[in-house]
Parts: C-alpha cells; structure tokens; sequence
C-alpha cells in the first residue's frame, strides 16, 4: 500500500499535540520540508508556535521575497532575522566542505536558541527528512554529509527537537505539504540544502564568491524553467551551477582571461537517494553557458556540465 | 507478515524498510547486534548493505549477525554487504572487485526462480560496492552483470538468498517485485 497522507497528518497532529506542552519555534527557508513541517506544526499548536526566516546571507536570488510571499500563502505569520554577517564571519577561512556544515549548523542552532528565549520557546520543531539523518550517518553508518538539521547540530542545545517528518523522502513531503492545503508551485519547488549557496562555492566562502554562484544559478534555473516551458525537456528534479575554485585560461574579446569555472548540474531522482544527470538538450546548455559567461566577464570565463549519478557522486558537490 | 531489516549500515536500510512498509508488512531496523530472541519469530529478515568492508576483513564489526544467521532457519535475503555476508558465513570468498560498480548496471537472469519470478531476463538496476563475492560454495548463481558473477545467489538447500545490486532503490527497475517476491518466500 502507498504511502497516506492524509492519514500521515491526522496522526502527526494528534501525537504532536499530546506531546507538546508549551511554546515552539520552527525555522522556515521557504522551501518544501520546512513548510510543510510548519504547516503541519501550527495546525496542531496554534499560536504556541512561533516561526523564524533566517537570512543566512548564503540565499539564492529573490529568494528572502518569494520565500515571504510563500509563507502568506501557506497563512504563516514568520519573523524574519537577518544572520548573514553571523554565518559569512563564521565561515571565513574555512574550506572543508564538513566544517562548512557543522559551522552553519551551529549558527542557526545560535540564531534559534536567540530567539527561543524571546518567545520562551521550549521546543525546536524541524523540517528533517530522511536522507537527511541518513547521509548525516551515526554509529555503523559512514558519515557523506553532515546536514545542518542532524549532524550539524552542536552537542549543547537547549531546546527539545520535534522532527515530525523523519522518516519521510521528498516525493512524499511533497504529498503532506498538499494535503495540508500548501500551494502547488511551493510543494513541487526543487530542493535547496540548508546550508545555502555556501556548499556551492567550493573552497572559501567570501561574499564575492557567493554573489557570483547567486547569479550563475539563477541563470540556470531561469534557462532549465523556461526550457521545461517550452517543452524541450522535463524540469529536472533538482538543478543548479557551482563554483569551482579551478581557474582556466580564457580569451575575451582578443584579450587573454583568466577566470573561474563553473559547473551545471541537472538531475532525476524520486527521492534524492539516488539520482541519474539530466538528459539537458544541447541548445539549453548553450544558453547558460552563454549568458553565465556573458553576464559574469570578469568572473567567469568557462562552464562545464556534471555527467555524474548518484552514487558515486552526490547531488550537491559538498 | 514480519520482516525486520538487519541494519549494515546502507545509505539505503531506511529504503529497504519503506519498501517492506509498502508491501504491507510489519517491519523495522535493527542493529546487527540484536539479541536473537528479537528476531526469532519474524518470517523472514533482510540483512541490508553496508560501509563494512566484507571483502576487508571488517566482517568482525557484524559477528553477532553469524549467529543470527546460524540459528534463524526461515527466508533470509541479504543485500550488498548483506549478500556477502552470508557468502562468507557459508565458506565463500569475498574480495575487493576487480571492477566496482556504482550506478547503473545491466542484470541478467540465469535463474529465474523465486526471486526473479515474473520479471524479464534483463533489466537495469543501481549497485553501489567495492567488494564481490569470488566464491560461494553451496549457492546457486540467479544473476550476474557483465564486470560481476555474483550479483544475485540462492542457497542449495535453505530459503537464503542475496543480491548484489540494491533492488530498493526507485532506479533499479523491479526493485519492488524482487522485494514482493523474497515476501512471498516469508509467506510459505
């Protein structure tokens, strides 16, 4: 039998009622696991729940704004908190794609715990799903990535979790974000990791680096969305560009270059466990690679596309 | 219909869980060192993959699981690591693959049997290992890939069986009939 949402939700609510006694926070990115979890919490706790934005600065293009504009359709009332100066001073120097994550982990925990106290908040509601705790890794299981919602998260924290999702992929989040009444165009939005744009900058993290990765993957979200439109392909299930710390020789306009690469990655998947590279039509990664090394001159001079399944790669390269 | 699944460590156990969770049978993860009195009165377990390198000598990591596997007496199906666990547990060899697949890979049917009832003789599916069993005395080849022998086996005499490639993963075609297939196995 399939998976049921609609008895997945009855069930959460009542348990999550039961269970919590007093206030709760919740962090919202906008995206489909955290909404979803939000939704589901505040259909159980009402105004005991209390949800926070947090602008990490590592955010994708427009993201603050149709992030706000998604919360008011979902009938979430969410704080926002600017924290990017927190995490971009957090990161600096730091190039070991686990001591990216661990330090955003702790950031947001810090931002949390901040705003915890301000609503008096004894519990720390999350979106986690679970691939999240599996690649994240414990015990006879290896660690691929810690993320920022489980292994991210630092040893003292004094809030109490409640992840109501745990043991739900994607594919069916999806379906409780519909069941409970979560627009279409949030439900189906492609993945975005938690950590941000900042495990797409490889190697340092420096606000320059992630301005550049910003506009190379809104670049090539507009092209792989306006593609799908048009029916040259379907819209893969997740899709972005990476910055590469590698730097090639170019030539501009007779004038020699030397600039970043940076990589497409396209990929299928049902529910992120594995996933085969899109087959992207030729004429669509033209365009980006056009307008990528166009727009960002100065910058960027090469673009390559990511021919790699998961496994032996990962979705995101960090 | 009880089918626990015994917890190698797989980035995929959960999946193997959810697969069996579909199929309508009441299961759960447990670690490999669970008592056998937990698991005696199941129908049938599955023995997931795992980071242990069989082939590496890390099968001490899991030894708990020879005597789960020693006593249990009804189906058993093991995947990746699981699968050459039991190859080991029954004097096979185990060792790093000369050619180590992650990704796609293209199974065929020797035999069809049990396990690959009702599902064509070639279909693709998803492995993701570094070790493959050399031999497997007492065991009867069902499946291979053409860098891999061994990719699915089943026991001369006992309701053992094993798959290399990872048939719960949503890109290895028929995963879930395999599945459905070992459940049936449990039913008898």
């Amino acid at each position: 039998m399939a998976f049921d949402a609609a008895r997945f939700v009855a069930q959460k609510t009542e348990e999550l009622k039961k269970y919590a006694d007093g206030e709760a926070i919740i962090a919202t990115s906008g995206g489909v696991d955290s909404t979803a979890a939000a939704v589901l919490a505040k259909t159980a706790l009402g105004r005991k729940l209390h949800c926070v934005f947090v602008d990490t600065g590592m955010l994708r293009k427009g993201e603050a704004e149709t992030a706000k504009a998604n919360f008011e359709k979902c009938g979430l009332d969410v704080k926002i908190v600017d924290a990017s100066s927190l995490f971009l001073s957090g990161l600096k120097g730091v190039t070991d794609p686990e001591k990216k994550r661990k330090i955003i982990g702790e950031c947001f925990i810090r931002v949390f715990e901040q705003e915890a106290k301000g609503c008096k908040a004894k519990y720390l509601v999350q979106g986690t799903i679970a691939p999240d705790w599996i690649e994240s890794g414990l015990g006879i299981r290896d660690n691929i990535k810690s993320h920022h919602n489980v292994g991210g998260l630092p040893k003292e924290m004094g809030l109490l979790l409640i992840e109501p999702m745990r043991d739900l992929y994607k594919d069916e989040v999806r379906l409780v974000a519909k069941e409970l009444g979560v627009p279409s165009d949030v439900f189906s939005r492609q993945p975005f990791p938690g950590p941000g744009l900042a495990i797409r900058v490889m190697g340092e993290v420096t606000r320059e680096r992630v301005d550049i990765v910003r506009e190379a993957c809104a670049i090539a979200e507009e092209e792989f969305e306006a593609a799908a439109k048009a029916g040259k392909m379907r819209i893969p299930w997740q899709y972005f560009a990476v910055l590469l710390p590698v730097r090639s020789v170019g030539v501009q306009g007779d004038v020699r270059a030397y600039g970043y690469t940076i990589a497409v990655r396209a990929v299928d998947a049902a529910d992120g466990m594995t996933a085969n590279y899109s087959a992207v039509p030729h004429d669509v990664l033209h365009k980006i690679s056009l307008r990528i090394t166009n727009a960002m001159k100065d910058k960027v001079n090469r673009v390559v596309f990511d021919v790699t399944n998961k496994p032996p790669a990962t979705i995101e390269w960090e | 219909m009880r089918v626990p699944v015994i917890d190698l460590g797989s980035q995929w156990t959960h999946r193997i869980w959810r697969t069996l969770r579909d199929l309508e049978c009441d299961s759960e993860i447990m670690p490999p060192d669970v008592p056998f009195a937990k698991i005696a009165d199941a129908d049938g377990f599955v023995l997931s993959g795992g980071a242990v390198r069989i082939g590496g000598g890390e099968d001490s990591k899991i030894a708990k699981c020879h005597g789960i596997v020693e006593k249990f007496g009804k189906p058993i199906m093991g995947v990746c690591a699981g699968q050459q666990f039991l190859a080991l547990h029954f004097g096979g060899k185990v060792a790093p693959a000369k050619m180590p697949e992650y990704g796609n890979v293209e199974i065929t049917v020797a035999e069809p049997d049990d396990l690959f009832a009702g599902i064509p003789r070639k279909f693709a599916a998803w492995a993701s290992h570094n070790d493959e069993i050399k031999e497997a005395p007492g065991f009867e080849l069902l499946a291979s890939s053409p860098a891999c022998r061994w990719h699915a086996f089943k026991h001369e005499k006992k309701p053992i069986y094993g798959t290399l490639f990872h048939p719960e993963v949503v890109h290895t075609q028929h995963g879930e009939e395999i599945y459905a297939n070992f459940v049936r196995v449990c039913r008898r």
